[in-house]
């Protein structure tokens, strides 16, 4: 306690010079009224209007047209050289779902007989009681386009009830547009207690399903007051199951792999519920059977990547002749099954078979790289912009509100300066219900030139971690050849740059160190080891230990 | 490099069409009715059509010319756990509701390699790990299929796997300090979930009568245990020891269940005539016992005892290394016990047919069955044969000539390994307890059990 005390003032005295200024972020917008003017609209897929003024007004679309006016309180977003797209729609992620420590095996008395929390039976779990909008990845996806994602709970075989959200940043029931929008199932189960495998899921599901109708419809016929029909046992878990076996919710089954979606197929040509197979990433096998039975499907964005050329020379030398023939055929078939992967949106385009994207394992960066790697490989950017705003829009039932860009739907838009399957565009504003956000723009091209050019001067950011505190600041880095001189400062107290001593730089790390008007702290070494535009390292007060911090290229050298 | 791929795609997609074609010139061993030399085969269909001399087909038939070679039926594998990607769920001792045949897995590489063995059709099984073990899928070894339902045997009676013994001892027990710890814990096992099926199927019934108005729990498990009672499902029991299989068949007796095949049955050749009597079957390995306490005593004359005293018995493999040479296994009761060659035969064809209720459709060459064959350089039960072709319903789906080194059907973006002897999966392992190690037991009881067990062998 005492140490954490005393380093806290290191850091007090060291960095912030005894003043703390808040951030001023939640200060109210001068206006809620945009005119984006004479910008290229793309209002629905395929679509292409130039020289469009959009009116928007609290929240909503209110025209389009080249010849709208703006109000007095609007604020002028001169767009001549934008284009604007309905703001994209997440068909099926945890976005804004905290994610879990990883918690140990369950023990349990009875593996064969767990408690259904134990055996991940949750069908009763609310997205909508989870959801939380300042989840960082909120931000990223709303960073990456999105405006509305669907949101499912976090969670094994039967993870809970999935939402629609509104990727602003309010307080989640306010983002909150549909609260149970489906239901979900994945065949992933709990290690060590029934179900533990695929066959026991499988099975598992039949009961619970079964018996979910059982006793609802026994329910209905109790309400109607039939005599001799008692109330029937009450369990939340078959309850929440009931709308999928009357066919009120549509039952979301995760499916990566063929094998996963004939499961999935297998148990709803059993039970008759409405199918909408998630993730799909190994669909082609199955495309016949998709376009025939209709069955919903949102494609992985979790794409494999590329074989590196290089490792083809791998250990070439260790090989006798009949294994070197035998890796490189399957260098080619791996390589032809990357391909395919990559080429299934572009096979169910092809195919006629429509279909939106879902976004489980992506991380929001990789989106619009992704998505290019399916337009390049056949994919029509009409069918990627319909995966990523009317089929999503139309599946989870809020085309009136989203998914175009029309007078009277939610002001959600995307604005980019080129267009958006471009390689080089870049997202400059997104609008959620209206409001004007700008993800910040990192350049990786340019910045790795800047690398070659200069080393690592410039203005880096820091986000240092210490004693459960966490300090943002900047550093300050000029110089070349590996000839550096250090400052550093922080975010709260910006003017005050400490000088950095015994500055070296090898093998892309950075070492110098500070030393604290405090005698107890003294020396505080920093290590740092850059790659690109990023760093890692450590800090070291010499009585306190080491802490990790990190940062990013903020600028180049002034 | 690029024209191997393209004949790669064009094998798979070609792969399952040709249905009729014409064997000429074999020596027959159709099992039930004799060896026929010079002999020709029609295949209509998928199907035998006819089987003579000089036989002329319509046009567009395959001609394969087995000149000095012999034609077997398709080898059946009565116990085996290829084609799947779950073995056991051993989370409880009674998991009837489960069923491999959810899990089937069309792009296992030991499909081929059975293929590879003569292997044509194989009852993929749940593992031991439970006193009533899960639901089994006989399986026709239709290599190149994607889809799991072209697995599955058209007709196939449904089965179950029951086990008696260490394995649900050990897991259940031992490990979770539940009935069964002991020999009689599984026979009460046994006796329980009956009772219990009758009590559900009671509940039913009346609720169907309107003398209950209220709908008794749905339960998969009991549903299933209640397919047993009506005979709708054949039970394939592992055993080893002759009293437990007495047991067995005393507790079937008392709930008045027939239809019974013990698998292992390593001391079979005690309780033969008992077993004849019930008419229980028996699926025996040719020569292999001593790989755990409960089963240190066996002979290979076993499978010879158990033909010679009117059992209905088999050769199966438990293994996807042991698959590949069923027909040596089958040998090795001419060596043991002097069975005669159609006697030997039998062993891997139409009794293991028999055992999974399919000997109406395989398991023999006579016309209207199934085009399942093997054509062999060399008799099968010489030590020099050599599967040279395995057709499954008229294809060929093995080819010795055509037998690449890489027959995968499903190499995926992560793969890493190029060969299988860099794979790094324990082939030569036994699969009966598959999965159960690692999911079940801590790893400190695991590591035990290795120490007394000895790793492998895991039966």
């Amino acid at each position: 306690m005492k140490a954490k005390f005393i380093l806290t003032a290191v850091w007090w005295k060291f960095l912030l010079g005894g003043v703390l200024l808040f951030a001023q972020e939640n200060i109210p917008p001068v206006s809620s009224t945009y005119f984006l003017k004479n910008c290229t609209l793309i209002p629905r897929p395929g679509e292409t209007l130039k020289g469009q003024h959009i009116l928007i007004k609290n929240g909503q679309i209110v025209d389009i047209g080249p010849g709208v006016k703006a109000p007095f309180d609007a604020q002028w977003i001169q767009a001549d050289s934008f284009y604007v797209y309905a703001g994209f729609i997440d068909g099926y992620s945890n976005t804004g779902i905290p994610k879990q420590e990883n918690k140990e095996r369950p023990k349990v008395s009875t593996p064969g007989n767990p408690p259904n929390a134990v055996a991940g039976i949750t069908p009763e779990v609310r997205a909508s009681d989870m959801f939380s909008t300042s989840d960082k990845s909120v931000a990223e996806m709303r960073n990456a386009g999105f405006t509305l994602s669907h949101v499912v709970p976090r969670g094994l075989m039967l993870p809970g009830q999935s939402a629609v959200f509104i990727l602003g940043d309010s307080n989640a029931d306010k983002m909150l547009l549909q609260s149970s929008a489906a239901q979900n199932f994945q065949f992933e189960p709990q290690r060590g207690v029934f179900p533990s495998t695929i066959i026991g899921v499988m099975s598992k599901f039949r009961d619970l399903y079964r018996n979910a109708y059982q006793e609802g419809n026994q329910d209905m016929l109790f309400q109607k007051g039939t005599i001799g029909v008692e109330r029937p046992d009450y369990s939340r878990e078959l309850k929440s199951l009931y709308p999928i076996t009357v066919r009120k919710q549509s039952l979301f089954v995760v499916t990566p792999q063929s094998k996963d979606i004939h499961r999935a197929m297998l148990l709803q040509n059993e039970l008759q519920f409405q199918l909408v197979l998630a993730e799909v990433k190994q669909g082609w096998h199955y495309l016949q059977e998709i376009k025939k039975s209709k069955y919903p499907v949102f494609l992985s964005l979790d794409l494999p990547e590329e074989d590196k050329k290089d490792a083809k020379k791998e250990d070439k030398k260790e090989l006798v002749q009949g294994l070197q023939i035998e890796r490189d055929s399957f260098q080619i078939r791996r390589e032809l099954a990357i391909r395919q992967y990559v080429q299934q949106a572009a096979t169910f385009e092809k195919e006629g078979v429509e279909f939106g994207f879902s976004y489980l394992n992506t991380k929001p960066a990789d989106i619009k790289k992704s998505i290019g790697r399916m337009v390049k490989a056949g994919l029509s950017e009409k069918a990627a912009l319909r995966a990523l705003t009317t089929y999503p829009a139309a599946i989870l039932g809020v085309s009136h509100l989203a998914g175009t860009v029309e007078k009277g739907k939610l002001a959600n838009l995307v604005v980019t300066d080129k267009p958006f399957f471009d390689e080089k565009s870049s997202i400059k504003m997104v609008f959620v219900e209206g409001k004007k956000y700008t993800p910040e723009q990192p350049s990786a091209k340019s910045e790795k030139k800047t690398e070659e050019k200069t080393g690592i001067s410039g203005i880096w950011s820091y986000v240092l971690e210490a004693a459960g505190s966490v300090r943002k600041g900047k550093i300050y880095i000029s110089g070349q050849d590996g000839q550096y001189k250090v400052e550093v400062s922080d975010d709260t107290q910006k003017e005050k740059k400490e000088s950095g001593r015994e500055v070296s730089f090898k093998d892309k790390t950075l070492k110098f160190h500070v030393i604290t008007d405090l005698e107890s702290a003294g020396k505080v070494d920093f290590q740092l080891q850059f790659l690109e535009n990023k760093y890692e390292g450590t800090v070291s007060l010499s009585a306190f230990g080491s802490f990790p911090v990190k940062g990013e290229r903020q600028s180049d050298p002034e | 490099m690029k024209s191997n791929v393209i004949y790669l795609l064009l094998f798979c997609s070609s792969m399952m069409t040709a249905q009729n074609a014409i064997i000429r010139n074999a020596t027959v061993l159709t099992v039930t009715k004799g060896i026929l030399p010079k002999t020709d085969i029609l295949i209509t269909g998928g199907k035998i059509a006819r089987i003579g001399g000089s036989i002329t087909p319509l046009p567009g038939y395959q001609v394969i010319d087995a000149t000095d070679k012999y034609v077997l039926p398709g080898i059946i594998d009565a116990h085996s756990h290829i084609g799947l990607d779950v073995v056991n769920e051993a989370t409880n001792p009674v998991t009837a509701e489960v069923n491999v045949g959810d899990a089937l897995d069309p792009m296992d590489i030991a499909i081929y390699r059975a293929l590879a063995g003569g292997v044509t059709v194989s009852h993929a099984m749940h593992g031991s790990a439970n006193a009533i073990g899960g639901q089994c899928e006989t399986i026709k070894h239709r290599y190149g299929a994607v889809n799991p339902d072209q697995l599955r045997m058209e007709g196939a009676p449904r089965t179950i796997k029951f086990a008696l013994g260490e394995n649900p001892i050990r897991v259940h027990g031992e490990g979770n300090k539940i009935i069964p710890n002991t020999r009689m814990g599984v026979e009460q096992v046994f006796r329980e979930a009956f009772r219990q099926a009758q009590i559900y199927q009671k509940d039913w019934d009346d609720f169907k009568k309107g003398v209950r108005k209220k709908a008794p729990e749905y339960s998969l498990r009991m549903e299933t245990l209640s397919d047993i009672l009506k005979g709708n499902i054949i039970i394939h029991c592992h055993s080893y020891r002759a009293d437990e299989i007495l047991m067995l068949m005393r507790v079937l007796q008392d709930f008045n269940i027939k239809k019974v095949c013990f698998q292992h049955v390593n001391e079979g050749f005690k309780v033969a005539p008992e077993l004849a009597r019930f008419g229980a079957t028996a699926s025996v390995f040719a020569d292999w016992w001593a790989y755990k306490f409960e089963v240190y005593y066996s002979t290979a004359y076993n499978a010879a005892i158990l033909t010679r005293n009117g059992v209905t018995t088999s050769i199966n493999s438990d293994s996807e290394e042991l698959i590949r040479h069923l027909y040596h296994e089958a040998a090795k009761t001419q060596r043991y016990g002097d069975l005669s060659d159609e006697e030997a035969l039998a062993l891997i064809t139409i009794n293991p047919a028999k055992q999974l209720g399919i000997d109406d459709k395989v398991g023999s060459i006579e016309v209207g069955k199934d085009a399942d064959l093997v054509i062999f350089e060399g008799h099968p039960l010489s030590v020099y044969a050599i599967p040279q072709k395995t057709i499954v319903d008229g294809v060929v789906l093995f080819d010795i000539d055509k037998d690449r080194a890489d027959m995968r059907l499903d190499v995926q973006p992560g793969d890493k390994y190029p060969t299988f002897i860099d794979s790094g999966r324990e082939m030569y392992d036994h699969s009966c307890m598959e999965g159960v190690s690692e999911l079940l037991m801590e790893e400190s009881y695991a590591r035990y059990l290795r120490y007394k067990l000895g790793a492998g062998h895991q039966h």
